[in-house]
């Protein structure tokens, strides 16, 4: 929030945020950004769901696999058919064999950050990072350009991510949930609902109490932006704690116990559920993490608990979205920081391989049920054109009706582009 | 009818003694000939002048917006051609315009040349940027001519270098809305010419609702307030003060306001000006509040409270602050101010320091603190850090010497050390460049960022400034000093570091544990290459020739310094640090503690000194900075002087001149407390009486004000509360790191979370005290000696435990894995203080059993007084007596009253602000 301010009372951004471009130029600037920003509006969808498959998942061994390369390439796994015809994937997916029209698969997605911190800010964030900036993830981007209901946090993570705000600042980091449900469990977030045993009567006699006792300020309130955003997030809270949509929304509790069942108990797989009840009340933008895929040995023994898990988590996600009328509305997409080195390492396991690595895409009325891109033949790198996570994140962004090219500014003054080097999939966008 | 000054401005680039900012010196030499404008000399079609690159062609296409960020200024440039952003690499511009593979020139067919044809052209889609100039204009002249010329080049050698630039005027100080000025900008050059260069510069307005400026350099007054108006030219950054009083209470006009200090005088002057009126000195209970938690980052006591108020001596607000001055959490609070700009963070020593770098780190600097040592002495302990205590200890001796600070028993004083290496050992540290940009950020108050890669937009800073400087950094490295003794350590210390059997963790684990049990291991350490010139430096000759870099070291703004006259280059660095006339480093300490207490920096934001950004009271700066100088940087003596002022001790109520003033301090403004103290507030406004004196007595390990578990530990401890409320990381070097600002997690969290409710409620608070002889309280043992005996067989099981752990540690010695073996540390290090807190309560138990029981407040009225005083310094008023009271009766009984009052006085905008 702005500090600066003065006679006119209204809100004056630091001047160095003004710009020392020089007016002219700003304005021809802009209009031919505007110009050149054209995109069709595709904005099918209004919220996002955000699977991060922590550690780097193998694209080998799972979207993109390579039968014919050599048994040291190729590993112990073999690929199966799915309902759409050509487009084969792992086999321990049955599941999502079976509803492969629901979603897209990106290969030869590709960038060179090959450790976990670096690569996993560039995916979740659209941008490749840099030292002297804190890019804003993308469920922050979303939560600043998308209005949601005032008792329900826009952004949640469950149980957390490593992106937040970046320099928009902390009102646009996630709420963070800091624990994963898991099926047939009471499950707590932090502040949400009454607390201490205290009932909905007790919450409101507090709040008028507090009212009561918060008045010193009341003639320079309007005038001070700390005052009267402390007044806007106690407004925001209350309703947040006492709204019935919040607590019911993470109250797993009430969900169909056949739903619940048939999305399983796996590390992630009931928090995709909850994601699904906090789309449905509102949010726009979960982000889910499961951060076991940095398999630098044992692979199979490894890949054998994890890819069941993505197949029953991500396909009772889509089937579960879609029987509520909200797959059309939601995006999901579902990636790790990079991909795994395609010759199995001495270890049996594979290491860090940004330059291949898949991106799994759905709902938010893209265009599903296809393969996009190639790696090469032993899956090194990408066989043609490389698709770069700006290019996915930008795509993202553009089914929410999110324009890119918007500009945004450091507390340095910086101006900063949501993406600089973005390029929508139009594949992807129907 | 306006008023406005005419002076000399010197914009102080290459000026070899840097005067900070735009130092006015009046003058009264009209200058001899000044060179008409380009726009005027070249309005004629027959004019001989051949134009030069430098000082006409690139500004005018920097005018044009041709290196505009978003047009060939871009990174990628545009269309296949780019320019130097803003326009200040003549080499490499003349490349992309003359030489490139499709040259932008044409010699020979002048008019067909692209940067003219393009740009001047009517067809639409010819030039991606448009038309940006008319066939006859004389800006298609000026390039043409230059063009015609045969396009020549910037020589360096030849042609004369940029010496400063005058704007007029240089302050302008208008009556009403829509008055224009035009400015009038000249420059001077090494062989004396003098040019009007008003149509080549660029301007900028700071704050468009005050005035606005166009591309010819004419402002035009928008509204009330004051601001700065910057003119750009070359390597000249002017900025021209603009203002339109607030309201007609200006000069005579203006109340008589007494000037209590200095501070308050100048700050006064600046206000009569602007007809801005200051608000009145604030109450002794605002003011009490506000020092303490500015002075020492903790909540007054309701005692405290009571007492001061009861004082009636004329000189207790300053007899206050001396003693805030002298209380543990003052030195506790500051270190950790410090070590915020330092950056301070195990997270980033985690390879190249002992485990307990960063608490070393932060004891030395609080042992400094708490002395009092000055300021320029604690920054030369730093500054000038090696690893090795004298010149002649061997590594053998510098790892003995490390291993006696590390071990658990009776561990030697690491504060008595003379210097604190670990500034220079972080990881975010290793390179030149990352050194001299801390290096600026942290001592200088300048941020370098922009320079790396391009002249700095607001500043005088180029790429070649930035690269001059980085060159004292050149030299400053760390490493294993003497690698054939490191393995004998190793060795002897049994410790498996083959990198095919176990991970780095695992290594810095099992050395740790060595060290911690006494055993000498390998330590990292700083030194000091020998200069690149020396004679036999193998290793040093192979690491130049691949840096491919000699440079000689320059001072911002000043002088070269030869290299290989110093065995440490630091040394010249820091004796610059000292120069009285240093433009920097007094100014940014002092600013930043401005900032501190007032919200904003006299230069805001705080640590971005640079020329356009100009401060918002440039004499009350140029006092601080000189008086601090003169104080021999004595940090006590710059706390006095602004916490005793009146400006300081003004009341937060505004009146219809000052209520949107944020920049010239005429009133107080209401602040999120920052993190750590909007923590320990909660924790001390619930605490009882024996947590409060522990706080008091030792904030440095009982408060979050003091040397905190995140960036004293490696294992990612974090406290939710403090993360939330925006406690910086300390990885990047900048002040905006920390956040004070709002957020709903914020309010969620003081309303709804649970550490919040069993911090009211926890035992042996406040609350727990007070209820439990109420109605409403389930009975539990209030009985003192009972209560001694539970934690005694607390302490008792605690220590049970903790033998057990290391008893099974011992057992799977050599098993465990590096991460267990580290939350097994961390475990260890936890139930330690776990102990100590407990034996403190016991001892607080003790002694109050022998003093017999607390005093408890007795009635109602009491409780409410007691609750008001610890949230928020003060009584309730008859009113909220009179309503807390009613509360009280309605309840459902007076335990749930007293504690649901606690519960919405920590939740006020009143509690969480400072004010």
């Amino acid at each position: 929030m702005s500090q600066h301010r003065f006679c006119d009372g209204l809100k004056r951004r630091d001047f160095l945020k003004v710009g020392a471009l020089g007016a002219s130029l700003t304005l021809t600037d802009y209009l031919r950004l505007a110009k050149a920003g054209e995109v069709k509006s595709t904005a099918k969808a209004k919220a996002a769901i955000y699977i991060r498959l922590g550690g780097g998942p193998t694209h080998m061994d799972t979207f993109d696999m390579k039968p014919e390369a050599p048994v040291e390439y190729r590993g112990n796994l073999k690929p199966i058919k799915t309902n759409v015809p050509g487009m084969e994937i792992c086999e321990k997916f049955p599941l999502l064999a079976k509803c492969a029209d629901k979603f897209t698969i990106l290969r030869g997605v590709s960038h060179t950050l090959a450790a976990h911190e670096l690569g996993s800010k560039y995916l979740l964030t659209g941008n490749r990072p840099l030292p002297s900036i804190e890019f804003p993830s993308l469920g922050s981007i979303v939560s600043k350009e998308l209005a949601s209901p005032p008792d329900m946090p826009p952004f949640v993570a469950v149980p957390n991510t490593p992106q937040g705000g970046g320099f928009l600042g902390l009102q646009y980091g996630p709420f963070s949930t800091n624990a994963q449900p898991k099926q047939g469990q009471p499950f707590n977030v932090r502040g949400i609902g009454l607390q201490g045993g205290m009932t909905l009567t007790e919450v409101n006699r507090r709040e008028q109490l507090l009212a009561s006792v918060d008045n010193t300020f009341r003639s320079i309130e309007a005038k001070s932006d700390v005052l009267s955003g402390l007044d806007e997030f106690s407004e925001q809270a209350f309703a947040m704690i006492s709204s019935k949509r919040a607590r019911e929304a993470f109250d797993l509790g009430r969900e169909d116990p056949s739903v619940a069942k048939r999305f399983g108990d796996g590390e992630v797989n009931q928090s995709a559920l909850l994601a699904v009840r906090l789309i449905e009340a509102g949010a726009r933008f979960v982000t889910l993490t499961t951060g076991s895929w940095d398999m630098h040995n044992d692979i199979w023994t490894r890949l054998d608990k994890n890819l069941p898990m993505v197949d029953q988590t991500l396909s009772a996600l889509l089937m579960t979205l879609e029987e509520r009328g909200l797959l059309e509305s939601t995006a999901v997409i579902m990636t790790g920081e990079f991909g795994r080195t395609p010759k199995l390492n001495q270890r049996g396991g594979r290491d860090h391989w940004p330059r291949a690595m898949f991106v799994v895409m759905a709902g938010g009325g893209m265009k599903t049920g296809q393969v996009i891109g190639a790696s090469d033949d032993k899956g090194q790198g990408p066989a043609n054109e490389a698709i770069a996570p700006d290019d996915v994140a930008t795509t993202l962004l553009t089914t929410l009706g999110i324009d890119t090219r918007k500009e945004y500014h450091t507390n340095t003054g910086r101006p900063i582009m949501i993406s600089r080097d973005g390029k929508p999939i139009s594949k992807l966008l129907g | 009818m306006r008023r406005t000054h005419f002076a000399l401005v010197a914009a102080c680039c290459l000026a070899p003694s840097l005067a900070f900012g735009a130092a006015i010196e009046k003058s009264s030499d009209v200058p001899a000939k000044v060179l008409p404008p380009a726009s005027i000399r070249f309005e004629s079609p027959d004019v001989k002048e051949v134009p030069s690159l430098q000082r006409h062609v690139l500004p005018l296409m920097g005018r044009l917006g041709c290196s505009g960020r978003a047009c060939h200024g871009s990174f990628q440039g545009q269309g296949g051609f780019r320019l130097s952003l803003f326009g200040y690499d003549f080499k490499t511009d003349f490349e992309a315009i003359v030489k490139s593979e499709t040259p932008r020139v044409d010699v020979k067919k002048p008019a067909e040349s692209m940067i003219l044809a393009k740009t001047s052209s009517d067809v639409e889609d010819e030039h991606g940027g448009g038309k940006r100039m008319e066939k006859n204009s004389w800006q298609y002249r000026l390039i043409s001519k230059w063009i015609e010329a045969g396009a020549p080049a910037v020589d360096e050698a030849k042609d004369p270098t940029f010496v400063k630039m005058e704007v007029r005027p240089t302050e302008i100080e208008y009556v009403k809305p829509g008055e224009t000025t035009q400015l009038h900008v000249v420059a001077h050059w090494s062989d004396g010419t003098i040019e009007d260069v008003t149509p080549l510069c660029r301007f900028q307005t700071n704050d468009d609702a005050v005035a606005k400026v166009d591309v010819n350099g004419v402002i035009t007054c928008v509204g009330k307030g004051d601001t700065h108006v910057v003119a750009f030219y070359d390597n000249g950054v002017v900025p021209v003060a603009v203002m339109l009083p607030v309201s007609d209470q200006v000069g005579p006009k203006y109340p008589n306001i007494p000037a209590k200090t200095k501070v308050d005088e100048l700050v006064l002057t600046k206000l009569k000006k602007i007809g801005v009126v200051a608000s009145d000195v604030c109450t002794d209970e605002e003011f009490l509040r506000r020092a303490s938690l500015d002075v020492t980052g903790v909540l007054p006591t309701a005692d405290e409270v009571r007492a001061f108020l009861a004082d009636k001596s004329p000189n207790k607000r300053a007899a206050k602050v001396d003693e805030l001055l002298s209380r543990p959490a003052y030195a506790a609070w500051w270190t950790t101010k410090l070590s915020d700009i330092l950056g301070n963070s195990e997270n980033q020593l985690r390879n190249s320091a002992p485990a307990k770098a960063g608490t070393h780190w932060y004891e030395w600097l609080h042992r400094r603190v708490a002395d009092n040592v000055h300021y320029d002495d604690i920054v030369e302990g730093i500054v000038l850090a090696v690893s090795r205590t004298s010149p002649d200890q061997d590594y053998l001796e510098y790892c003995q010497e490390m291993t006696s600070y590390v071990r658990d028993d009776k561990p030697a004083d690491f504060t008595a050390r003379e210097t604190m290496p670990y500034y220079w050992m972080r990881r975010n540290m290793r390179t030149s460049n990352e050194k001299a940009l801390s290096f600026s950020y942290a001592f200088l108050g300048v941020r370098l960022q922009c320079a790396e890669c391009h002249k700095h937009p607001f500043d005088q800073w180029s790429q070649y400034d930035f690269q001059h400087f980085t060159a004292f950094f050149d030299r400053i490295t760390s490493g294993t000093g003497d690698r054939e003794i490191a393995k004998e350590l190793i060795a002897k210390a049994g410790v498996e570091t083959d990198p095919k059997k176990v991970g780095g963790a695992k290594i810095r684990a099992d050395l740790d544990r060595v060290a911690r049990s006494g055993g000498v291991v390998p330590f990292s350490e700083l030194y000091v290459r020998a200069p690149k010139a020396a004679p036999k430096g193998k290793k040093d000759k192979s690491k130049v020739a691949a840096a491919g870099r000699v440079l000689t070291p320059k001072v911002l703004g000043g002088d070269e310094i030869v290299d290989q006259n110093y065995d440490d280059p630091r040394e010249p660095l820091m004796d610059w640090l000292r120069q009285k006339d240093n433009p920097y480093f007094a100014r940014a300490f002092v600013n930043r503690v401005w900032a501190h207490y007032f919200n904003v920096g006299i230069v805001e934001p705080a640590d971005d000194m640079n020329l356009a950004n100009a401060p918002s009271n440039r004499e009350l700066l140029d006092y601080l900075a000189a008086q601090f100088v003169e104080h021999d940087y004595d940090i006590k003596w710059l706390m006095r002087e602004i916490v005793n002022s009146d400006t300081y001790q003004r009341s937060w109520l505004t009146n219809s001149t000052n209520e949107f003033d944020l920049r010239n301090f005429s009133h107080a403004v209401p602040r999120r407390l920052p993190a750590e103290v909007v923590y320990d507030a909660v924790v001390s406004a619930t605490a009882g009486q024996s947590e409060l004196a522990r706080r008091a007595q030792d904030p440095v390990t009982n408060c979050a004000i003091g040397m905190s578990l995140s960036y004293t530990n490696r294992n990612n401890i974090n406290n939710y509360a403090l993360t939330v409320f925006g406690k910086p990381k300390r990885e990047t070097p900048c002040d905006c790191e920390r956040s004070n600002e709002p957020s709903l997690l914020q309010t969620v969290y003081l309303r709804n979370d649970q550490e919040m409710f069993r911090m009211i409620e926890r035992p042996n608070g406040w609350l727990d005290a007070v209820t439990a002889d109420l109605p409403g309280t389930q009975k539990k043992s209030s009985d003192p000696a009972a209560e001694l005996r539970n934690k005694e067989r607390e302490l008792a099981r605690m220590k049970e435990r903790l033998k057990e752990e290391t008893a099974k540690a011992k057992k799977n010695k050599g098993k465990v894995t590096a991460n267990e073996a580290q939350r097994l540390l961390a475990m260890k290090d936890r139930a330690k203080e776990k102990m100590a807190e407990l034996e403190a309560e016991i001892a607080a138990l003790q002694s109050a059993g022998d003093q017999g029981k607390q005093a408890k407040p007795q009635s109602t009225a009491e409780l409410i007084n007691e609750a008001y005083l610890r949230t928020f310094t003060r009584y309730p008023t008859k009113d909220e007596l009179a309503t807390a009271e009613e509360y009280m009766k309605t309840a459902e009984n007076p335990a749930t009253g007293i504690r649901d009052l606690v519960w919405a006085l920590l939740n006020t905008k009143e509690f969480v602000v400072n004010h």
